[in-house]
């Protein structure tokens, strides 16, 4: 499968705390909610999702609910790390529907490790793991991101590895917190010609 | 599940009530007269409303026998009262638990939005003051009891059928006499008219109820066959009352008249929860 270019790009957890059948009175998310809300409703109506199959591909349900959640339809699209044509389905090279997708919406989060209370308790390694994802994201050079690390950290980095292929222009980091012990970031890269892929953060109180 | 208007007040389909007793009687078997004093039963509404009850039901007689009340007395007890927390409270709906029609007339001009007949429309005309002051009614079961006996030797072919019978035909009187659908409730009035087992047998099968339509009233708080059930004296049935709250939320009752207003609003959202009518409260925990 080939990934759309020139399109905008958003990147955004996959917190099973955002579908539907996990609602609350009182959204415990409701911060993230409105920032992946927002990245999600700038990709235009047809939304390739990519998503890695950590935690039963629940990644992949959550970015399809907040496509659905926009408005937007999503476009059929594989998943993290397959990216290439897949052999079993005889022409989907030459009929890939991901070529008319008008977004391509990433789901990953860093450590699920930051707290005593984080569902893969405290790992001293985690905050310095989730600095070099920020700062993977940044450069769009994900070399300095350790997968196996990642794995004992309870990460879910995998589909953040197709960011340098899509992202084409400049982005902001609208959400970046832990409020549950999980490190989560909420970005948007606009559609560009690649000439500036910088990625801006707004300040924490703002 | 039916929306629900008393007077002005209206309630959306998955509103779930709690009717708060606030007894202006020297002697309920419950309180033994610890609101018999018109500020102490003042304190009790804030109490009450602050404690998020969206219903007080104000009683100027106790259910047992006793002194006998007249029309006139039982009106001192509650006419002012119900006009004093109109003034004061004028987001709580007022029930006031009366089964005579001159009394009802008088407590809805002080601004009532609710009769609660726990006697099972003995008094006919009733529903014709309901009406005419477009306030609701609760139609109760009690077996053609007269006001103020305790059940002797009453026994049924079939508990239920009778409740049925009873009540829908109360609540199709109402409805024929003019009261607004929406403002009428069915009450199966547990220990009304029934030993310990009807009792029992009414909290087990009071889905029935719920599927005639009507919104169901239960009225469990620290009642005798809670007490019989389990030994305890009054005071000691909070427990028992609110696991029979729990069979009566899962069947889908709609409103509960309690001494308990916290214990059984848990209770009764803890209830709705499970049965999928009601989103936690704020659940993160392994969905992070």
């Amino acid at each position: 499968m080939g990934l759309p270019v020139g399109v905008p790009v958003a990147l955004v957890p996959g917190v099973l705390a955002l579908l539907p059948e996990y609602a609350s009175i009182e959204d415990p998310v409701a911060e993230l909610r409105a920032a992946a809300l927002s990245a999600v409703g700038g990709l235009g109506p047809r939304v390739l999702v990519v998503a890695s199959e950590a935690t039963g591909g629940s990644g992949r349900r959550v970015g399809e609910a907040l496509v659905a959640a926009v408005g937007a339809a999503v476009v059929a699209g594989a998943g993290a790390g397959s990216c290439a044509p897949d052999p079993a389905m005889p022409g989907s090279q030459a009929h890939d529907p991901a070529q008319g997708a008008t977004g391509v919406l990433v789901i990953g989060n860093g450590s699920a490790t930051r707290t005593e209370k984080a569902p893969g308790h405290l790992d001293e390694r985690a905050e310095s793991f989730d600095d070099a994802v920020r700062a993977a994201l940044a450069s769009l050079d994900f070399t300095g991101v350790d997968a196996s690390l990642a794995a004992e950290l309870w990460a879910d980095v995998e589909a953040m590895r197709v960011l340098p292929e899509v992202v084409s222009g400049p982005g902001e980091i609208c959400y970046r917190d832990a409020p549950f012990g999980v490190a989560y970031c909420v970005a948007r890269w606009a559609a560009g010609d690649g000439a500036d892929r910088s990625l801006t953060e707004r300040p924490a109180d703002g | 599940m039916s929306e629900m208007r008393f007077g002005r007040h209206r309630f959306g389909d998955d509103a779930s009530l709690m009717m708060a007793i606030v007894n202006r009687t020297p002697d309920s078997f419950f309180d033994q007269g610890a609101t018999w004093a018109e500020d102490a039963a003042f304190a009790r509404v804030a109490e009450v409303v602050a404690q998020g009850a969206e219903i007080v039901d104000i009683g100027g007689i106790k259910a047992a026998p006793g002194v006998e009340i007249g029309p006139a007395e039982e009106k001192a007890r509650v006419v002012d009262f119900v006009a004093r927390v109109r003034e004061h409270f004028p987001e709580v709906v007022i029930s006031v638990d009366t089964w005579r029609a001159e009394v009802g007339a008088a407590v809805c001009e002080a601004g009532a939005d609710l009769l609660n007949d726990a006697w099972g429309g003995a008094d006919p005309e009733l529903v014709d003051v309901a009406a005419s002051y477009d306030v609701g009614i609760v139609c109760t079961h009690t077996g053609g009891a007269t006001p103020r006996t305790r059940p002797y030797r009453v026994e049924y072919d079939d508990v239920m059928a009778s409740v049925l019978r009873d009540t829908v035909g109360y609540a199709e009187r109402a409805l024929a006499a003019g009261v607004a659908r929406e403002s009428i409730l069915i009450d199966p009035a547990h220990d009304f008219g029934k030993n310990t087992f009807h009792s029992l047998e009414v909290t087990r099968r009071l889905g029935e109820m719920v599927e005639t339509g009507w919104p169901v009233l239960v009225s469990l708080s620290n009642k005798d066959f809670v007490g019989e059930s389990l030994g305890l004296p009054v005071g000691q049935r909070l427990t028992g009352t609110l696991a029979a709250t729990s069979v009566c939320a899962l069947a889908g009752a709609r409103v509960y008249r309690v001494h308990q207003v916290v214990e059984t609003r848990e209770t009764v959202d803890m209830v709705a929860s499970i049965a999928g009518r009601r989103a936690p409260l704020r659940a993160i925990r392994g969905i992070q």
